[in-house]
């Protein structure tokens, strides 16, 4: 198999994380439009907490479903106490509230867990790898694809088919419109603000056992979600997704081409479609 | 205590204490040394750790030549213009004189030059050769084995060690420390006859390195060598183990971070590894041997390289301000160059002409978890030695 496939496949799978890594911030956007500087620390709070659960003995799977509701309920309470009192205000209170709760949580992570970073054993029954050929990959990437590939659906079939959906794509569009139709827009901005922080915790307990846990990549996945979120265009679910993938195919394809400038090649990549569809490359005109 | 409550202690402790330090130390006419370590960012806990190691050969001392002992940390950031700026704030505002730090090599390069054109001392554990070598001068002095011998006692011994593995592949961190490890690996596996069938070069920002391993598979290598530092040859060397490539080639990381990336990465993912390192805490000595005495009396954990590293350099600048019976710089350097003690790895020399601390370094491999005779005991010890460039082929003239 020719290494440029091998790297597209891994870019995919890099790229499948990715997406579920911004899908909240540019859901949350879209209806809120809040610009979510804490967005990384749920991706921290959610790696953290599964290394934690798992260190107490709870299984890895059980970790994957209760870490996210656990984390969504912190970013709802944040949302209802902190948060959803600057949402009338310029965006420069939007980063600055934001930014500092970020630092806190990243503070009060290295209070309890440490400087130093961890590992996550990947579950039982995905170690080890896949071999086409030449070609290794591990299984549990392959798992992680087809679990991001799932919660797609599932998050598309939420938005685009059921009431809650409505109400969401209605309130990224008119919230007083929404409001006047009897729909308490505050608790759907909450549930919002939560589905957001819960899907940037799954992204964060499935990266766990591929990066392990550390009290700074809550940063460095704020950087990616918005290179993704700006390629694919700020409050477009599908262009989540189309950006988290081609980031992740630039940058793995890249690591062979340019490997110097595989990192670089992203915030390029950023660069162009920004020239070339200010909006993104499924944003709405502005 | 856990690495929970020293990280608290850490965290905590840094501001306060060294802010008031600094205010005791002008207060007495102590002697300030200033700690520019990277205290945020992804080498943060590299800096955290020195940070720990100068605070525990101040306290230990105390008091040298009469004069109380201080210290300050400031955030590099990892980035030489900020490590500049903060050693000139530091000289500027504090009379700081004495600088120990410097855990990367561009902003040890850069520290190294300002300290010389402030006049006064810095002594650093980088690891690019040009520190001692090419861009060395007389007000830097360094502690660590550089690429060039990190390469030789780890890179050497294992092809030795392993005649049929012809193939090795390198993943290497694009900046000085980086450069200068490929370049000493290039010329050993040259000497060698061993073909070097292909490298990925890497940003500083990297964290994700499936790309790379991707690069390392398609190019079929017996050896993959993982030329990078810190948090970084952590995610890489777990990403490598998750592709199954120990099962398929050595792996070697001749520049180990130290005991804290081992407790990072566990018994699982480094069994059978090899590994360099400029310090392991198994070193019978006597200063090693006191050192591990006070930090788990005083931390309660085992003292990693970057901690000790930043001890053994602190002392050596203290042990030299003794010596000369002054603060003078100038003094401080002439104690320091040619200076013979007993080191963390036994006898340790300053050499006089490049200001590089002559000592050992260490070929390690992880040992299974069962075999482990306590949680900090990750390694067996396959050789030690010593592999210095001569002056005149590193390339320093002191200025």
């Amino acid at each position: 198999m020719s290494v440029y496939l091998l790297q597209t496949v891994n870019g995919v799978g890099i790229g499948m994380l990715y997406f579920l890594l911004a899908v909240g911030l540019s859901i949350v956007f879209g209806l809120l439009r809040f610009v979510n500087f804490a967005h990384g620390v749920f991706y921290l709070l959610g790696a953290y907490f599964c290394f934690e659960a798992v260190r107490q003995g709870m299984s890895f799977w059980a970790a994957l479903l209760v870490v996210p509701l656990f984390v969504a309920a912190v970013g709802w309470v944040a949302e209802k106490t902190l948060l959803r009192h600057v949402y009338a205000k310029p965006h420069e209170f939007h980063i600055l509230i934001t930014v500092g709760v970020a630092l806190i949580i990243q503070e009060l992570v290295i209070v309890q867990w440490g400087p130093l970073g961890d590992s996550v054993a990947v579950p039982t029954g995905l170690e080890g790898v896949v071999m086409w050929g030449d070609f290794i990959y591990p299984k549990y990437r392959l798992f992680v694809i087809g679990v991001t590939a799932g919660l797609a659906v599932l998050l598309w079939w939420v938005l685009e088919g059921t009431r809650l959906g409505s109400a969401v794509r209605a309130g990224s569009e008119s919230p007083e419109m929404v409001s006047l139709l009897g729909i308490n827009v505050f608790r759907l901005f909450s549930l919002v603000f939560a589905l957001g922080a819960a899907t940037a915790a799954i992204a964060g307990v499935l990266a766990a056992p591929i990066r392990g846990v550390e009290p700074f990549m809550g940063i460095e996945a704020l950087a990616v979600a918005f290179v993704v979120v700006v390629v694919g265009g700020l409050g477009s679910f599908t262009g989540a997704l189309v950006g988290g993938i081609l980031i992740g195919v630039v940058q793995s394809v890249m690591s062979t081409l340019w490997p110097e400038g595989a990192r670089l090649m992203i915030y390029v990549a950023m660069a162009a479609v920004l020239l070339l569809r200010p909006n993104g490359l499924l944003g709405k005109g502005g | 205590m856990n690495r929970r409550d020293l990280l608290a202690l850490a965290a905590a402790g840094i501001a306060p204490m060294s802010l008031s330090r600094v205010a005791s130390a002008q207060a007495t006419d102590g002697i300030e040394f200033g700690a520019p370590f990277p205290m945020s960012g992804p080498f943060a806990v590299n800096g955290k750790y020195g940070e720990l190691g100068v605070r525990m050969a101040i306290q230990r001392y105390g008091t040298v030549i009469g004069r109380r002992l201080a210290y300050s940390v400031f955030d590099t950031e990892a980035k030489p213009a900020t490590a500049v700026r903060k050693v000139q704030e530091a000289a500027q505002q504090k009379n700081t004189k004495f600088f120990v730090g410097g855990i990367l090599s561009p902003e040890a390069l850069a520290m190294g030059k300002e300290v010389h054109r402030l006049g006064g001392v810095f002594f650093c554990y980088s690891g690019a050769d040009e520190i001692t070598g090419k861009e060395c001068n007389s007000a830097t002095f360094r502690w660590p084995v550089p690429a060039y011998g990190a390469v030789a006692q780890t890179v050497r011994p294992l092809i030795e060690a392993q005649p049929k593995a012809k193939r090795w592949y390198t993943i290497t961190a694009q900046y000085v420390f980086g450069e200068g490890m490929l370049a000493a690996t290039k010329d050993v596996l040259k000497e060698k006859g061993v073909e070097l069938v292909g490298n990925s070069y890497h940003s500083l920002a990297e964290k994700e390195f499936s790309g790379y391993l991707t690069n390392a598979m398609a190019a079929k290598p017996d050896v993959l060598v993982l030329l990078n530092f810190g948090t970084q040859s952590t995610d890489a060397l777990r990403q490598a183990i998750s592709f199954g490539l120990h099962k398929k080639m050595t792996i070697l990381v001749p520049w180990t971070s130290g005991l804290e990336q081992f407790q990072s990465l566990g018994a699982e993912s480094t069994e059978g590894i090899y590994f360099g390192a400029q310090y392991w805490h198994s070193v019978d000595s006597p200063t090693n041997r006191e050192l591990i005495t006070q930090v788990t009396r005083e931390l309660k954990v085992t003292p990693n390289y970057t901690l000790a590293a930043a001890f053994i350099c602190t002392k050596c600048v203290i042990d030299a301000i003794a010596k000369a019976g002054s603060t003078e710089p100038k003094a401080v350097i002439s104690a320091l160059e040619g200076m013979k003690f007993e080191g963390l790895t036994g006898q340790e020399q300053i050499r006089k002409e490049d200001h590089q601390v002559i000592k050992d370094y260490y070929l390690l491999r992880g040992k299974a978890k069962k075999q482990m005779k306590d949680a900090d005991d990750y390694v067996d010890v396959v050789s030690s030695g010593q592999s210095f460039l001569s002056v005149e082929q590193a390339g320093c003239k002191l200025s």
